[in-house]
C-alpha cells in the first residue's frame, strides 16, 4: 500500500510567480511555499504516489533521484505537520 | 456638548464629546482628519462619567474606559473597525504609511514592532505621512488613503533619536504625536503603493538590513497583518497578491540605529527600478 497524498479541498491556494501561497482559514494560518515544495503541492492530487512525484522532480529541476526522493519525502511531511493533506490508500 | 467632525477614506464621522477634557483628547489624535460638517455615516458620543471615560456609537452599548489611554486605544479599535465596514471594498492593512512625491511605502510589522518609531524618524527625512495604524489600499488602483491619526509610540525612541516635541499629549499608553506636528508633513491623498517594508526587529545586529523578497512570501506576510480579508474574494488572499505583485517588498531588519535603518530605506527605495514606481 503506497500513501497518496491528497491536498485538503478547503485550503484557498494560489499560484504566485512559481512559488504558491496557501490560505488555511481552519487554521488561521497562510503559508508560503518555495518552488520546490510549491511543484511538490500541486502534484498532491490524490492520484500520484510520492514516487510519482519524485520522478517528475527529477526531470523538471534535473535533481537525482535521492535528492528528488528526499525532497518530496520532507515536503510531505511538512504538509502533514501542518495539517494540509488528507491521505488515502491505494 | 462639543462636537468634532471628521473625515477619513471619503467617509464623514461626527464625535460628540460631552465634556471639554474628552474633547481635548480626540482632537490632539484625530485633529488632522476635521473637515466640515456634513452627512454623517458613523456617529459617536464620548465623555466622562464616573467610571472614567466612555465611548458609546449609535445603537451600541457604552464601552468604558479608565484612562485617557485606554480611552484613546479602545475608541481607535472601535473607528478602525467600524471604518472597515464603511468601505468595505478597500482592503485594509495593518501598517505605517509615508509618501515620497507621488509614492507610498508601507511598513508593516505586529503591534510593538517598530513601525510607528521608524515613522517618525523617517517623518525626520523628508517623507510625507499618511498613517501609522491602517493603510486602506484601493485594489484597483493600489493607491492607499490617508488614515492621519496622530502618531502613536508606546516608548521614546532610542538614544533620543529625533526627539518627541515637549507639546505632545502623553496619555497612559504613550506619545500621540499630532499629524500636524510630524516634520515632513501629511500626504496630499490616495497615493499609489510601489513599496513594502516587512519589518523585523534585531537589536542584536550589528546593522539594518534589507533583502527583496517575492511576491508569495508577502502576500503571506501581508495577508497576517491585514483586519478585513473576508471581505474580499478568495477570502482576501487575492486581494492580498494583487498587492505584493504591484509593489515591491522587502524585509528590512532594524537595530535601535534609528537613522541608519532611515538611510538604508531611502538607498532600497531609490534602487527600485522605474517601471515598478
Amino acid at each position: 500500500m503506497t500513501n497518496i497524498p491528497r491536498r485538503r479541498t478547503d485550503l484557498n491556494a494560489r499560484l504566485v510567480q512559481d512559488e504558491v501561497v496557501v490560505l488555511d482559514r481552519k487554521a488561521d494560518q497562510v503559508h508560503q511555499l518555495n518552488q520546490t515544495a510549491s511543484f511538490i503541492w500541486e502534484r498532491c492530487d490524490g492520484r500520484s504516489t510520492p514516487r510519482d512525484i519524485a520522478e517528475q522532480l527529477v526531470e523538471a529541476f534535473e535533481v537525482d533521484p535521492d535528492t528528488a526522493a528526499t525532497s518530496v519525502t520532507a515536503a510531505l511531511q511538512q504538509f502533514t505537520r501542518l495539517g494540509l493533506l488528507e491521505s488515502s490508500r491505494k | 456638548m462639543h462636537t468634532v467632525t471628521l473625515r477619513t477614506v471619503g467617509r464623514t464621522i461626527r464625535i460628540d464629546c460631552e465634556e471639554p477634557a474628552t474633547r481635548a483628547l480626540v482632537t490632539a489624535t484625530y485633529g488632522h482628519m476635521q473637515a466640515e460638517r456634513a452627512a454623517i455615516d458613523l456617529h459617536y458620543t464620548v465623555g466622562r462619567d464616573a467610571g472614567g471615560f466612555f465611548i458609546e456609537r449609535d445603537g451600541r452599548e457604552r464601552r468604558a474606559a479608565p484612562d485617557d489611554g485606554t480611552f484613546l486605544a479602545r475608541f481607535d479599535e472601535d473607528f478602525a473597525i467600524e471604518v472597515q465596514k464603511l468601505r468595505p471594498e478597500l482592503f485594509f492593512v495593518h501598517a505605517a504609511v509615508l509618501t515620497l512625491s507621488d509614492s507610498a511605502f508601507m511598513l508593516v510589522t505586529e503591534s510593538g514592532g517598530g513601525k510607528s518609531t521608524l515613522c517618525w524618524a523617517l517623518s525626520h527625512q523628508g517623507y510625507r505621512y499618511l498613517s501609522d495604524e491602517l493603510g486602506p489600499i484601493d485594489l484597483d488602483l493600489l493607491d492607499v488613503h490617508p488614515f492621519t491619526r496622530a502618531l502613536m509610540m508606546k516608548t521614546t525612541p532610542p538614544r533620543s533619536f529625533y526627539p518627541i516635541p515637549a507639546a505632545t499629549l502623553r496619555s497612559s499608553r504613550g506619545w500621540h504625536v499630532a499629524a500636524e506636528d510630524l516634520p515632513g508633513g501629511v500626504g496630499a491623498g490616495p497615493t499609489r503603493l510601489t513599496a513594502i517594508f516587512f519589518l523585523r526587529r534585531n537589536p542584536a545586529a550589528s546593522a539594518p538590513s534589507a533583502r527583496p523578497i517575492r511576491a508569495a512570501e508577502a502576500a503571506a506576510r501581508l495577508y497576517a497583518n491585514s483586519l478585513n480579508q473576508l471581505a474580499h474574494r478568495g477570502d482576501g488572499l487575492d486581494a492580498a497578491i494583487r498587492i505584493t505583485t504591484g509593489a515591491a517588498c522587502f524585509e528590512l531588519v532594524t537595530t535601535p540605529d534609528l537613522p541608519a535603518a532611515s538611510s538604508l530605506l531611502t538607498t532600497t527605495l531609490k534602487g527600485i527600478p522605474r517601471d515598478q514606481t
